[in-house]
């Protein structure tokens, strides 16, 4: 909804940017920016299907990295909900970066932040997700030939 | 210190927009602006931020499409009453507490009052919620 309503100063409301990246093989990340109430959360619960849509094609895990998030209501704490219990739902666990005030405590006041795992930022995040495999030392190129 | 902003320490402040979601914005921002400004702890300046963006939103959604939505925040050293009201859209709407967003608003808040008014004298009916908050765990 961009520029939907140019003739309305405040049609559009505020904007909500996303990404999605790929940063390893095995994770999927979604980066948000912005402030997540009753306009944008519907933007946000989107990306994160589609997020999810990926995770549950090629068996990858959903990050969803809220660092630039700077508002968040509880329409955007349902749309995490949602995504968390899709995860759970196949197997998997949501991973949410929130760096922030305006995201950690509307999630910890409402008891929402135990429905996935929450890191500081996305290096912990993507550290914690190392696969499980241990590193194999008989094939030190592996990755190369990708 | 004027007689007005000396009178029982408290002071006053309004906001009227159009009943909209688009608007809300606006509205969180007085909220927290005015927290800030009475030594709320920041953790009570995002819960109340919060809540007001929860009772605009609930109210926004109840309001007929003409209508204002008018926000009346009375401000004293370690509380803020909010006082949120628009018109509703039919004269029996009532507001649905039986919701995540009402759980959600009810946690942030100390307290939280739903207030109905009949259409009366030609005016129409207004559904409204009233929530305060105090600062928080601030030295005394």
């Amino acid at each position: 909804m961009s520029h939907a309503a140019e003739d309305d100063a405040f049609g559009a409301g505020l904007p909500l940017d996303t990404a999605i990246a790929r940063p390893r093989p095995d994770v999927v990340l979604l980066e948000v920016d912005g402030e997540v109430d009753t306009l944008t959360a519907p933007r946000l619960a989107a990306r994160l299907d589609e997020a999810l849509d990926t995770a549950d094609a090629d068996g990858s895990t959903v990050v969803a990295d809220l660092s630039g998030v700077t508002f968040l209501a509880s329409s955007g704490l349902a749309a995490l909900i949602n995504a968390a219990r899709r995860a759970t739902g196949s197997g998997r666990r949501l991973h949410v970066v929130a760096a922030t005030r305006a995201v950690s405590r509307p999630m910890q006041v409402t008891g929402v932040d135990a429905l996935f795992d929450t890191h500081t930022d996305v290096d912990s995040a993507l550290a914690g997700l190392q696969r499980p495999t241990p590193p194999d030392v008989a094939s030190p190129a592996r990755g190369v030939g990708r | 210190m004027s007689d007005a902003e000396s009178l029982d320490g408290m002071s006053t402040v309004e906001v009227r927009t159009s009943a909209t979601a688009a608007l809300i914005p606006t509205i969180r921002a007085v909220a927290s602006d005015l927290a800030a400004r009475a030594d709320f702890d920041l953790d009570a300046i995002s819960d109340l931020r919060m809540a007001v963006d929860e009772a605009c939103a609930t109210l926004v959604d109840a309001a007929d499409p003409t209508s204002q939505l008018l926000c009346r925040f009375l401000v004293r050293p370690e509380r803020i009453r909010v006082h949120a009201q628009v018109e509703s859209a039919k004269p029996d709407t009532v507001l649905s507490t039986d919701t995540f967003g009402w759980r959600v608003l009810q946690t942030l808040a100390d307290e939280v009052e739903v207030l109905h008014e009949p259409a009366s004298a030609g005016r129409p009916a207004t559904v409204g919620i009233r929530l305060d908050k105090t600062a928080g765990d601030v030295p005394r």
